[in-house]
């Protein structure tokens, strides 16, 4: 940048732009130079000499003339940097003085930018932290890259393995190594006292090697603690060790109680917040025993990759094995057209939160660009404001390059100022985001404060400072400098200010618009997702409760358990009716199952259906306050038949299978064998219940069987209640306390609590979307109300003519009003443009409404419009209300 | 004037420009012919080093330069000494008093 024109620094310098005071060192060496040789030169003709000797003989005398210019001007040169750069460090410290001085004046706009824009560095800081630990960084484990998932493939399903693919897997694998499989179990620890429901993991004995943790305290699992018939063994997490074995070195090799029986705890984990560890607090070794059948598939495998592994060979022996295997176990399980597959564990573990994370980070972005445009906005009317200050100063000598470093230094003040708030809001959010965001971000409790972190925090200050400084600083510099000084209001130069303050009011809209459509359609989706009628009645109290396995082997000891709790909680006098399941709705089923129906069997390389599996007691679909829309209900009856034959022999089913497998038909009646079971005799559906939801209140219904169970130490207890539910919750944990003190009771919660908690997830999304959003239209209403109150500013003088030449108030009203609106509308159309391209990328957030949603467009443009009117609406009565004599008297 | 002025000791010509500053301010020219006249010739003194040895006492600060009237009414640069430039006068003279009769006693002693 060239810095001042009278006086060029010298060709080829490279000088930096507010290199500003330079002397023209070259010129003045030649002319102190050449005076010399001119005095001598006369002294000489003086003394009788010609004046062509005189000059030879002057030249004679001075010596090398070229080395001497050269020397000289080298030595200026240097003397002329250092003096610069003292000198520019002194006007930098002066300049911060006065920005300081001249900011704390005008103390509500310093709050506002420094607030607004710190908001929206510390917020796209603090959601980036999470995108960075959920998918940025690699997992925490040794040479995590080489680490896979293995799974068995049924498009659309990922099934787990089972124990039969397992085994045979580790048999005739080649390809990997290492691997391991995880399985998850509830188990009750009871440490003589109380009774307490652990999330522990059966892994097999490899399972910590391959991830490469290695126990802090004890020894790791071998191969002889995985060999069916050596006593239970278990791994205790850090926070376990800590919390319920006092943390001693001495609890390794000692015994805790689970489920009834003594398991020694060989070794204590470091302490984790990775993926496969968190949140466990024990890890109980896996013992497999031959299996009988294909199924169930419950267990998880990771492998590890050689390094430098071809993926597709192992791919391709994956397929190879699983081919082999099919044949053999054809009885219990049919599907031909499964296979096995293997991905990156970390995008197992991480699964697909771009959708989330994209949505959450623009929304946070775009608010710090909007706060960077208001931030501009707001200073470009200051500095238009300033114009006549700095054009004084330009009078008394500051160069341009100087006013506008001097204006640079205060835009770095305000962005320092900002970026300490964002700090502290980065901060703030990391620690949200580590306990509430886990609803939407995995891997939360890896959310560090990286390098990479404080990379972007101060790229995000830079280019701040940058966005709300140079424009105006470049706007304010413009124009010459006599033409500010004289004109009081300045019309000339307001009209290049006033396109730019316009363009970035419009850009502003811009982007709040495609953020409130955002917010308007996950808000739509959360009230579409409240409305979803779960199917059940609200006054219904739930819980689980897991038997301890030791006490509780032999079958009819568990029903009698279920029994007799049955009968002491229907004597209680809140208590209207009591039954049992094995899942919960409105997110779990307990389990799916696959089955094969008569009338419709699945043809040669055909997939089976599948639907959810739940498990009752035959008084369930009363207590829940579902409707029988057909046939019978399962009665003990069916259960005592079932036992007799070891087999399922009736079931119910909902609206929804009925509809998805026998529409136009009666679904009663019809005949199914469950499970792949070939041998099995046929079970038949006896009756047709109503819909309730057990796969989540966002996926459609798919349909359920019912059937009923007594044998399960695990169940979930739904307790009909004659008042509020919430009060029985102290009635229902004392008398199962009562009864089995080592049962612990967990997971209460009425059916208004399982929804809400089912929301959390969409609403807090919705809600930190729409709290942007909120923001962006917030700042956006402040650009077009600073613009319009300035634009009348500006325009008193013509409006007072217009006035005074006849217009009416309602002609100036009209005027301003469509001066502003004109900005806004141009600013809405473009953020719907941007909203119809965005939104199609949300759509796996959405619920119950279009991507496009026209009511959500129209909803918020409407809001946008009007809104905007009224931030225009204030300085257009102001110039309602003008004294057009007043106001051209004054000028 | 006599046959072979003699070659100046290095660093020596700074000492004496300051010592020519120390009664004034004057242009380049004035120190000239200021140093020829009181040598009277005895030292051989190029007007090229006496410029670049302005040129290099302004670098340091010993001296500074302003641009004037010269007596016949040309613009010339004046050079003054700087407080800095006076203590560096005091002290190279001592230096150079103490070096002269130093050597002195020895060329005597012998």
């Amino acid at each position: 940048m060239k810095t001042d024109g009278n006086r060029d620094p010298g060709a080829g310098s490279r000088k930096p732009f507010w290199y500003l005071r330079r002397k023209n060192v070259p010129s003045e060496v030649d002319e102190e130079l050449r005076v010399h040789i001119e005095m001598r030169v006369d002294e000489l003709v003086a003394s009788g000499m010609s004046r062509e000797d005189a000059t030879r003989e002057a030249m004679r005398q001075f010596g090398d003339l070229e080395a001497t210019r050269r020397y000289c001007r080298e030595q200026d040169e240097t003397r002329e940097n250092v003096m610069q750069r003292t000198l520019s460090i002194q006007d930098l410290g002066q300049d911060v003085r006065i920005a300081i001085r001249s900011l704390m004046r005008v103390p509500l706009l310093t709050a506002t930018i420094v607030a607004t824009v710190g908001i929206g560095i510390g917020a796209t800081a603090a959601i980036f932290s999470a995108i960075d630990a959920a998918m940025l960084r690699p997992l925490p484990y040794r040479n995590a890259d080489r680490l896979v998932r293995l799974y068995t493939d049924t498009p659309p399903f990922k099934f787990r393995f089972s124990a039969v693919d397992y085994l045979a897997f580790t048999e005739q694998q080649t390809r990997f190594e290492g691997h391991a499989t995880f399985t998850d179990r509830s188990v009750t620890f009871s440490n003589g006292q109380v009774a307490e429901l652990l999330r522990t993991r059966v892994v097999s004995w490899q399972f910590f090697s391959v991830l490469g943790i290695t126990p802090v305290l004890g020894r790791d699992f071998n191969e002889l603690d995985g060999r069916v018939g050596t006593p239970m063994v278990a791994m205790a997490s850090h926070t376990f060790w800590l919390q319920r074995l006092g943390g001693r070195a001495d609890a390794v090799g000692s015994a805790v109680r689970l489920d009834g029986n003594d398991v020694t705890v060989v070794g204590v984990l470091p302490p984790s917040n990775s993926p496969l560890e968190r949140r466990q607090d024990l890890f109980l070794i896996q013992q497999f025993t031959p299996p009988t059948r294909k199924g169930p598939f419950f267990y998880s495998v990771v492998a590890r990759l050689p390094e430098g592994a071809d993926r597709s060979l192992a791919a391709g022996e994956l397929r190879a094995i699983h081919r082999a295997l099919f044949p053999i176990w054809k009885s219990s399980y049919q599907d031909e057209k499964s296979t096995w597959s293997m991905e990156d564990l970390k995008t197992n573990l991480v699964g697909d939160v771009r959708a989330i994370a994209g949505v959450s980070l623009a929304a946070v972005a775009l608010v710090w660009l909007i706060a960077c445009a208001n931030a501009s906005n707001l200073l470009i009317a200051r500095v238009a404001g300033r114009r006549q200050e700095l054009a004084m100063r330009a009078a008394l000598g500051a160069s341009r390059g100087r006013i506008i470093r001097y204006l640079l230094v205060e835009s770095a003040l305000l962005a320092i100022g900002a970026a300490a708030v964002a700090i502290g809001i980065t901060y703030g959010g990391m620690q949200l985001l580590q306990t509430l965001g886990a609803t939407y971000f995995p891997r939360t409790g890896e959310i560090q404060f990286t390098a990479s972190l404080g990379w972007l925090l101060l790229a995000l200050a830079i280019s701040s400072a940058l966005l709300f400084g140079l424009i105006p600083a470049l706007n304010a510099t413009g124009g010459s400098v006599d033409e500010a000084l004289r004109s009081s209001r300045s019309s000339t130069a307001g009209v290049g200010v006033r396109r730019m303050r316009r363009g970035l009011v419009a850009a502003q809209f811009a982007i709040a618009t495609p953020l409130l459509i955002a917010a308007g359609l996950l808000l739509m989706s959360l009230n579409a997702l409240k409305s979803v009628n779960l199917g059940v009645d609200d006054q219904i109290l739930t819980a689980s409760i897991r038997l301890p396995g030791a006490q509780y082997r032999e079958q009819a000891r568990i029903s009698a358990f279920w029994d007799e709790l049955q009968r002491r909680l229907e004597s209680q006098p809140g208590i209207a009716g009591v039954a049992f399941a094995d899942g919960r709705p409105p997110t779990n089923p307990g389990q799916h199952n696959n089955f094969d129906l008569e009338q419709y069997p699945a043809g040669p390389g055909g997939s089976q259906q599948v639907t959810a599996w739940v498990g009752i007691s035959p008084g369930y679909v009363n207590v829940m306050g579902m409707k029988l829309m057909e046939g019978r209900l399962l009665e003990q009856r069916d259960l005592d038949a079932q036992n007799a034959a070891q087999n399922l022999l009736s079931a119910i089913v909902d609206q929804a299978w009925a509809r998805r497998f026998f529409k136009g038909e009666s679904a009663v009646g019809k005949r199914f064998k469950s499970g792949g079971c070939t041998q099995c005799p046929w079970t038949s559906v006896v009756g047709v219940v109503s819909d309730v939801t057990y796969d989540g209140l966002d996926q459609s219904q798919r349909g359920t069987v019912y059937f009923v169970t007594d044998g399960q130490p695990f169940r979930y207890l739904a307790v009909r209640t004659k008042g509020d539910p919430a009060q029985e919750a102290a009635t229902l944990a004392r008398v199962v306390r009562e009864l089995e003190p080592g049962a612990p009771l967990s997971e209460l919660a009425t059916v208004d609590q399982l929804i809400d908690q089912s929301l959390v997830r969409p609403q807090s999304l919705s809600v930190l979307v729409a709290s942007f959003a909120g923001v962006a239209l917030l700042l956006s209403v402040i650009g077009i109300y600073g613009v319009m109150g300035y634009y009348v500013q500006q325009q008193l003088k013509e409006i007072s003519i217009r006035m005074a030449l006849g217009g009416s108030r309602g002609d100036v009203g009209k005027l301003v009003v469509g001066h502003g609106m004109g900005v806004v509308v141009a600013g809405v159309i473009a953020g719907i443009v941007i909203a119809l391209m965005a939104t199609r990328l949300m759509a796996t957030l959405l619920f119950g409404v279009g991507a496009a949603d026209p009511l959500t467009f129209a909803g918020v443009t409407t809001l946008m419009i009007v809104v905007a009117l009224m931030a225009c609406a204030l300085p257009a009565w102001r110039a309602m209300r003008l004294q057009p004599a007043a106001v051209l008297r004054n000028e | 004037m006599p046959a072979n002025p003699l070659p100046l000791l290095q660093g020596t010509l700074d000492l004496l420009v300051l010592r020519c500053l120390s009664v004034g301010a004057r242009h380049g020219y004035a120190i000239a012919s200021i140093v020829r006249e009181q040598t009277r010739g005895d030292l051989s003194v190029e007007d090229a080093a006496l410029y670049q040895s302005l040129h290099r006492l302004h670098r340091q600060h010993l001296v500074d330069a302003e641009w004037g009237p010269s007596e016949n009414n040309r613009r010339a640069r004046f050079y003054t000494l700087t407080p800095a430039g006076r203590a560096r006068l005091r002290e190279e003279t001592a230096n150079w008093r103490r070096y002269a009769r130093a050597v002195d006693a020895v060329l005597q002693g012998a």
